[in-house]
Parts: C-alpha cells; structure tokens; sequence
C-alpha cells in the first residue's frame, strides 16, 4: 500500500473509533440489556439443565446413543458419563435452534480451535 | 467400614463447587469479553447494515450464539468466533432484506411504509458542530456510502481488519477464508477507497 492509503487507513480508523466513542447513552444502554440478555440465558440454562430442553426427537437419539453406549464394553463409567455429558449438550444446542450454517464448512477453524486448546478441552 | 463411601461426598461436593466457580469465572470473562467489544461490533453492524435496529439484532444475536455455543472455548478464540458469527448474521439480514424487496417489488404500493427517516440518525448533535468531529464523520459517512457498493468480502476485510483491528489470521478465520485472501479483500477495499475519497486529502 502506498503512503495515501496508509495515510487513508490511519484516518479512517481514528473517525471509526470516535464514532465509537461518540456513542449515546440510549444505544449502550440498548446493547448492556443485550449484553445481559445473553449472559442470563446462560444462566437460565445452567439452572434449568440441558435435559429439559430437549425435544422428543433429540432425546429419542439421545436414548439411541446411550443404548449403544452402553453395549461397548471396557469403556469407564467416568468416560461414558463425559460423552454423555457432552452428547447432551451437543443437543441442547440443536434444541435451542443454533442453526448450523456456521459449522458446516469450518474444519480448518476447528483444527486451529483444537490446536489452541489444552488437552482437547472446550 | 466402607471408606470410600464417606469420602466420596465430600469429594463430589469440592468438585461442584470447583465447577459452579469456573462457570462463574467464565461468566465474568465473557461479560467482560462482550462488555469490551459490543460497541465496536454494533458500529461495524451499522456499517455493513445500513439500519440500527438490524444491527442491534444482528449483535444481540451474535452474543446470545457466542455464549450458548462458545462460551466454553477457550478466550483468545472469543473474538475471531464472536466477528464470524456477527458476519454470519449480517449476511443473514442482507439476504433477507433482498427476498423482502423482491416481494415489494411485486407490490409496490406498499414500499413507502419505510420511507420515513430514522430520527436517531436525523437528530442534531447537541455537542454542536466542531470541524474535526465534522471532518470525521463526513469521512465515515463517506466510507459507509462506498462500502455499500463493494463486494461482501471486500468490505468484511476492510471492517474487521481497519476498523475492528483483527490481524490478518484473526480476520481470516472471522471470514473463513485464506490470509491471501484477505490481503487482496483488503487491498481492493483500500485502493477502492481511495481513489473514490481523492478530495479529502488536502
């Protein structure tokens, strides 16, 4: 980029950022409820647990999997109760109607993902 | 005497507390992560929308998606997930405004029920009118004109990576696309940008 662009870009970011700043109070105040709102499904979520929330269909499959689950053998029961843990949860999002447009062409997001993270956790 | 009986509640209880801390340590982070980026996100919507209500909704929605399915990531992937989905979002609204005006199209009577002026963005600026405030957003509202005509990509990589200030495998993976990629978006943005804003250099 040549030094008008640079000079461009500088200019332009410093008119973002006092927009930014210029904020009124109605519309941070709009996006804190927002905010909030999100933070409280979380919590709504934790109180109530993932199994009341899902459908007869997800808990059909749910059932499914736990009976398959249950044929393998040599599996510990504290590694049967983490998929199971996580298969619910996994559902809870499909029953919550996350659409999946997201996920579906995201490998190489996922493989950074899983590279950043710890012992597969998250 | 069965010990491991005894042992074992006490152990479950110290464990639950230990996970109903992490969740509250994680609820904290992630509303100083949202409390930290929501204005930038919400004038990055406006830019790319055009129409504050769709971007509070498109931010709102962003938030809600981030902390129900990605709450338990770790935190440095906050951001780049938190702008893919708003950039998801966004082009949901835009699609959907498209199959809304197509429908209009067909019966015309009925487009002028929008016409009426936002009277947020009509109001006078109490702080008054001082030549560099002006000056700063005649320029952005400039560049909010000219990026309505750029391609998507194009003014995706200009809003995460100018405005936002995403690097350049941040705003890859916000855009799910290559770094390449990102500098030719971003590039083409900037030239297109400049060439149309010739005057403003003084």
């Amino acid at each position: 980029m040549n030094e008008d662009m640079r000079e461009l870009e500088r200019r332009s970011r410093a008119a973002f950022d006092e927009s930014v700043e210029s904020q009124d109070a109605a519309t941070r105040s709009r996006l804190a409820r927002a905010r909030a709102k999100a933070l409280e499904e979380l919590r709504g979520r934790r109180a109530s647990g993932p199994v009341l929330w899902i459908p007869a269909g997800a808990a059909a499959a749910a059932l499914v999997a736990a009976m398959l689950w249950q044929r393998e053998e040599g599996v510990p029961m504290s590694a049967r109760t983490e998929a199971a843990v996580g298969a619910f949860e996994d559902l809870d999002l499909m029953a919550a109607g996350e659409d999946f447009d997201m996920l579906r062409d995201d490998e190489g997001f996922y493989a950074w993902a899983d590279d950043q993270t710890p012992d597969g956790v998250g | 005497m069965d010990c491991s009986a005894t042992l074992a509640a006490p152990m479950s209880f110290g464990r639950r507390d230990e996970t109903r801390e992490n969740t509250v340590d994680r609820e904290r982070a992630l509303d100083r992560f949202l409390a930290g980026i929501e204005r930038r996100a919400f004038r990055i919507a406006c830019l790319a929308l055009r129409d504050r209500a769709e971007a509070e909704d498109a931010v709102q929605d962003a938030m809600i998606r981030l902390v129900r399915g990605y709450g338990r990531h770790p935190e440095h992937q906050w951001r780049p997930l938190f702008y893919r989905i708003l950039k998801n979002r966004i082009t949901d609204f835009q699609r959907r405004r498209k199959v809304r005006s197509a429908v209009m199209a067909l019966w015309p009577s009925h487009g002028s029920e929008d016409a009426a002026p936002d009277p947020v963005e009509s109001a006078v600026d109490p702080r008054g009118s001082p030549d560099q405030v002006l000056e700063g957003e005649e320029l952005l509202a400039r560049i909010e004109g000219l990026l309505a005509a750029m391609s998507g990509r194009q003014r995706e990589a200009f809003l995460l990576r100018n405005f936002e200030g995403l690097d350049i495998a941040q705003t890859a993976l916000a855009m799910d696309c290559s770094e390449g990629s990102v500098k030719t978006h971003y590039f083409r943005a900037m030239q297109t940008l400049n060439e149309a804003l010739g005057e403003w250099k003084k």
